[in-house]
């Protein structure tokens, strides 16, 4: 069941080593596309503002328990307020800022450019597998798998008896572009480590942040119940001052 | 282990026990995860190489991996000094947080050796 096919040197010089150079370099090539194409976008003052603020709430919300209850509360109330809290929001207003983060022509270009630069690269390095490397063997994966494997990984290979260990050009390229990420995030430093999927959730939860965010944290601060987290503060003072003059 | 260690950046105290209640400096823990992260992956890498040269396939391999990953978490455990909640807030961060992040990278590197005349010398 299980012949051991020699694996032509060929195969090893022709496909396997360049293929993943050439995802290595396509990886670092986007790395730094990305860095140039970044354009510089003028915050808009309004946006900034309301972030610093949704920035303080939390602020107030992590420290709260090591202030006292009374101006913890006198803070609540400065954001909550109904009529002019900071995060009070009228409903009209809350709307708004979400269509025009949408409409806003420069976001939208800037999403589809990162989109873009994410897509194509992948997308043409496989065409370029799929048309030049398809149909023979191209390595052998260390360990083995079962039957259902086989038409996943062994898609150009129509033998039917070979072992599932021997793997099509297509599962390698796959094999890279998962197995590269870690390596990317190594040599690139922290930003782009290949994070794809990271980038997807982050364009569905960026339209929403801003217009959701300011009522989201404005209904966390009213939960926060306030416990009073160091009530021994004077006698510990005490004590250290005593140590220290004595 | 500081010479495999791939990040140079030293751990930061992160957590101080002030009147019995942790406070943790979020930016610092957040360089500590970085810092895990990194040495897994590295780790990670360099096993799927000794896995590959040796010749480990199928189970073996992956138990080569477990290992890699223990002895990984054991590294850290000892450059944090064995004090982990200076460090970080719960044991479960620093053993098992990327245990599996590191597998696909473990299994590329794996395969490379397993070429055919790339190692001819250890194949004799």
């Amino acid at each position: 069941m299980a012949e051991d096919l020699v694996l032509d040197t060929a195969i090893r010089d022709w496909v396997l080593i360049p293929l993943s150079v050439v995802m290595v370099l396509i990886g670092v090539l986007r790395y730094f596309v990305s860095k140039l194409m970044r354009s510089s976008q003028s915050p808009d003052a309004k946006i900034v503002k309301e972030g610093q603020i949704i920035i303080r709430a939390r602020n107030l919300r992590a420290g709260a328990n090591f202030i006292p209850p009374k101006s913890f509360r006198a803070r609540r109330v400065y954001f909550s307020n109904e009529e002019n809290g900071l995060l009070y929001v009228p409903k009209g207003q809350a709307q708004n800022a979400q269509a025009q983060m949408f409409s806003d022509p420069n976001m939208a270009m800037d999403m589809m450019k990162k989109n873009l630069s994410m897509i194509i690269p992948q997308t043409l390095t496989f065409a370029w597998v799929n048309f030049f490397f398809s149909g023979f063997v191209a390595a052998k994966i260390p360990f083995p798998l079962t039957q259902r494997f086989r038409s996943m990984l062994q898609n150009g290979i129509d033998l039917s008896t070979v072992d599932v260990s021997y793997v099509s050009s297509r599962s390698w390229y796959f094999l890279n572009l998962f197995g590269l990420r870690g390596l990317f995030s190594l040599i690139l430093g922290e930003e782009n480590a290949m994070d794809d999927t990271q980038r997807m959730m982050q364009m569905s939860g960026f339209g929403f942040d801003p217009t959701k965010g300011l009522s989201a944290e404005k209904d966390g601060l009213d939960i926060v119940q306030h416990e009073w987290a160091l009530p021994k503060f004077e006698q510990r003072a005490e004590a250290v001052l005593r140590k220290l003059v004595s | 282990m500081a010479g495999l260690d791939d990040s140079g950046a030293s751990e930061k105290k992160s957590g101080e026990a002030i009147n019995d209640l942790p406070t943790f400096n979020a930016e610092n823990m957040q360089n500590n995860m970085k810092i895990i992260y990194y040495s897994r992956t590295f780790m990670s890498i360099i096993g799927g190489v000794i896995a590959g040269i040796l010749g480990f396939t199928g189970l073996t391999g992956f138990i080569l991996y477990f290992l890699v990953m223990a002895i990984t978490s054991v590294g850290l455990t000892a450059k944090a000094g064995f004090s982990i909640h200076s460090y970080f807030d719960c044991w479960n961060r620093i053993m098992l947080d990327g245990f599996l992040g590191g597998l696909m990278s473990f299994v590329l590197f794996w395969t490379y050796p397993l070429f055919p005349d790339l190692f001819c010398l250890f194949k004799k």
